[in-house]
């Protein structure tokens, strides 16, 4: 195990040292990183990468098979267009997070703000807590799963890929174009591996899915008016 | 005269006003479907273009250089703000971004075939970066899209150059549109979408929601290029002298600046044609903010939307481009007529179209040879002008070489009237 103190250094700097140490001996920790923004930018090598601390925007953004524990709270986008490995939070993050994540898995084991997993392309993206709106909005792929609640418009127009929700009121907080679904056996079973890798205490029996629809047409806010057509002041008969 | 013959004399009444076939057409559509109009191209209405501009040649106060005999640099270096590699290239005459779904794979390989032919800049547009266009292209930009359909790690690697796209002339403050009838197997599968969908795209960048989330995003960009590749930030004409401070600010190499004549695969009618501001005038507020900032040496301007032939790029550069990107002119180069339609897939020409029958119609050959004489074209064209204006060097065309032959243009340029000093509006470095 290596420690690299990330108090004096910049972004560019602290990540270049993660890349040498990973090299040396595969597991690096970080201290002091201050809320450090653009962490692990890239990391193109399989390790282990521990940070004792919160994390600023674009936490191991274009990651690619690097394993990254953030002992803390990770900022905005955390995981953004992250290609492999893994990225792991303890406690919140900002909103967008695993935004146009590409492959590879993110937990995050408390909450997190809203639009997790705007665009995502595959990967698995699991939030431990609650989620903000917006969640898994025009995703193209891959699988969302949200065991708190939810927040409104999960799903938003989404193109392929799954979201999977426990939360009881979900149904009533769906985005457009898409519909919930029950869990399927086989899907079943990669949630109960995903929680035993990750240990998370999880019945996956419980979950919904929200799907896209499939009908080759998303429909549109354009305008709908609000029609009250009993209000007019018309004379009786 | 009786009644009778008079009403055979009667003058028959044109509408050209308001109530044309064309606004009747209009309403007739919308009564009929209840929605907005989608087509393909841009703006049909007027706007004031570079035309409305001369170039002055030399005479007695100076030397022109022989038009045939001597030669007048057109190499273009662009990018050279923060990028340890800028871009050169060899005539400051781009391919604009034209994605792999609106166009056919044999138009995106002609095109790229064209730039090999002529030494030249590709961007690959909005359905990620075809592999026939990276091998052909003589250089290759990768735009970063809010949709980011077939973007990865692996589309920085290929870049020459990056765009970030904010928006485009056609359709600035909306989203990509794709029309099903062009989402085909193959396309599908590049974006990652049900196939035959009608696509509306993502509307903003989803790892970058303002300013100053662009200030960081464009560290990463530029760690994860090594600090390499010259980055531009992409955006359509509108509020320029804000965007431009911005697009500074956040660390930009350059600003492909796209007016509101510029082309689109599909766009509601409403905004190619009442959103955005035409290129010229877009191009000298653009030049006038970065002179103010005192960053007009450290930022490369591509110019685009409109662009037709040497003329607008000599009159682009005397104002203060560096470069101008072509779409619509590209593809008339190889064959397409302009008929507006390129929404619907049906191209006859195999340019806008995913049908595999009407795709073999496009001699991929041909067409890049065509676009390549179309570039050297153009550039010959913009040469023999700056070689009359006495120059040595494209790039030396300046504004003072410039006047303007309508009120409205001086007005919008502040470069004075033909056979004046005398300069409405806003002062662009005229002493008057």
């Amino acid at each position: 195990m290596e420690y690299i103190d990330a108090a004096n250094l910049k972004s560019i700097e602290l990540n270049k040292e993660i890349i040498n140490k990973l090299k040396q001996c595969g597991e690096v920790t970080i201290q002091n990183p201050h809320s450090m923004h653009n962490v692990a930018t890239g990391l193109p090598d399989p390790g282990k990468v521990i940070i004792q601390g919160s994390t600023g925007f674009y936490t191991g953004g274009f990651m690619e098979g690097t394993a990254l524990l953030v002992e803390g709270n990770a900022g905005w986008y955390a995981g953004d267009n992250m290609m492999e490995g893994e990225l792991l939070i303890s406690k919140n993050t900002g909103c967008n997070a695993g935004t146009y994540l590409y492959g590879g898995n993110i937990v995050v084991y408390g909450n997190t703000g809203s639009r997790v997993g705007y665009g995502m392309k595959g990967g698995t993206i699991i939030v431990c807590g609650s989620a903000g709106p917006w969640a898994g909005q025009m995703t193209m792929g891959g699988k969302l799963i949200i065991l708190g609640k939810a927040g409104s418009k999960v799903g938003e127009s989404m193109y392929k890929g799954a979201i999977f929700v426990r939360d009881p009121e979900a149904g009533d907080k769906m985005g457009s174009n898409v519909f919930l679904d029950s869990i399927k056996a086989d899907e079943e079973q990669e949630l109960k591996d995903l929680f035993a890798r990750y240990d998370i205490t999880a019945d996956p029996a419980e979950f919904k899915v929200v799907r896209p629809m499939q009908t080759g047409r998303h429909t549109y806010v354009l305008f709908n008016p609000d029609l009250k057509p009993e209000l007019s002041r018309k004379m009786p008969g | 005269m009786s009644n009778e013959k008079k009403k055979d004399f009667e003058p028959k009444d044109i509408q050209h006003g308001i109530w044309n076939k064309e606004t009747i057409s209009e309403i007739d559509y919308k009564a009929q479907y209840g929605q907005h109009r989608i087509r393909g191209c841009g703006a049909t209405r007027y706007m004031p273009t570079f035309n409305d501009i001369m170039i002055l040649p030399s005479q007695l106060s100076r030397l022109s250089l022989d038009t045939y005999r001597e030669s007048c640099e057109t190499k273009t270096i662009l990018g050279k703000r923060g990028a340890s590699k800028p871009l050169e290239i060899e005539t400051p005459i781009m391919i604009a971004g034209m994605s792999y779904g609106a166009l056919s794979k044999e138009a995106k390989i002609a095109l790229a075939k064209a730039t090999a032919l002529t030494g030249t800049v590709i961007s690959n547009g909005e359905g990620g970066l075809l592999p026939e266009e990276r091998q052909y292209s003589y250089r290759q930009s990768i735009q970063i899209l809010p949709s980011r359909f077939g973007f990865s790690k692996r589309s920085l690697e290929a870049a020459d150059m990056l765009e970030f796209l904010v928006g485009i002339g056609a359709k600035p403050g909306l989203s990509g549109h794709l029309m099903g009838s062009k989402i085909s197997e193959e396309i599908a599968e590049a974006r990652q979408l049900p196939v035959g969908i009608d696509l509306h795209s993502h509307p903003r960048h989803g790892d970058a929601f303002g300013a100053d989330d662009m200030v960081v995003k464009m560290e990463q960009l530029r760690e994860l290029t090594n600090g390499e590749v010259p980055i531009f930030a992409k955006i359509a004409a509108g509020r320029v002298r804000d965007d431009v401070k911005i697009a500074v600010k956040v660390g930009a190499d350059g600003i492909i600046l796209d007016g509101a004549q510029g082309g689109t695969g599909a766009a509601p009618v409403m905004a190619t044609n009442h959103l955005g501001i035409p290129t010229m005038p877009a191009l000298v507020q653009a030049v006038r903010t970065l002179e103010e900032m005192g960053m007009k040496n450290e930022i490369s301007i591509i110019v685009s939307g409109g662009i037709t032939d040497g003329s607008d790029l000599a009159k682009a550069l005397a104002i203060g481009a560096d470069a101008v990107a072509i779409g619509t002119g590209a593809m008339v180069a190889m064959g397409c007529r302009v008929c507006l339609r390129c929404h619907n897939g049906k191209c006859a020409f195999g340019i806008g179209t995913q049908d595999p029958e009407l795709r073999q119609r496009l001699d991929i050959e041909e067409a890049a040879e065509r676009v390549a004489n179309y570039i050297k074209a153009m550039t010959a064209e913009a040469v023999l002008l700056a070689k009359a204006a006495g120059k040595t060097k494209l790039r030396n065309l300046e504004r003072e070489d410039l006047r303007t032959l309508t009120l409205e243009a001086c007005a919008m340029t502040g470069i004075p009237l033909v056979g004046s000093n005398f300069v409405f509006g806003e002062r662009f470095g005229f002493e008057c």
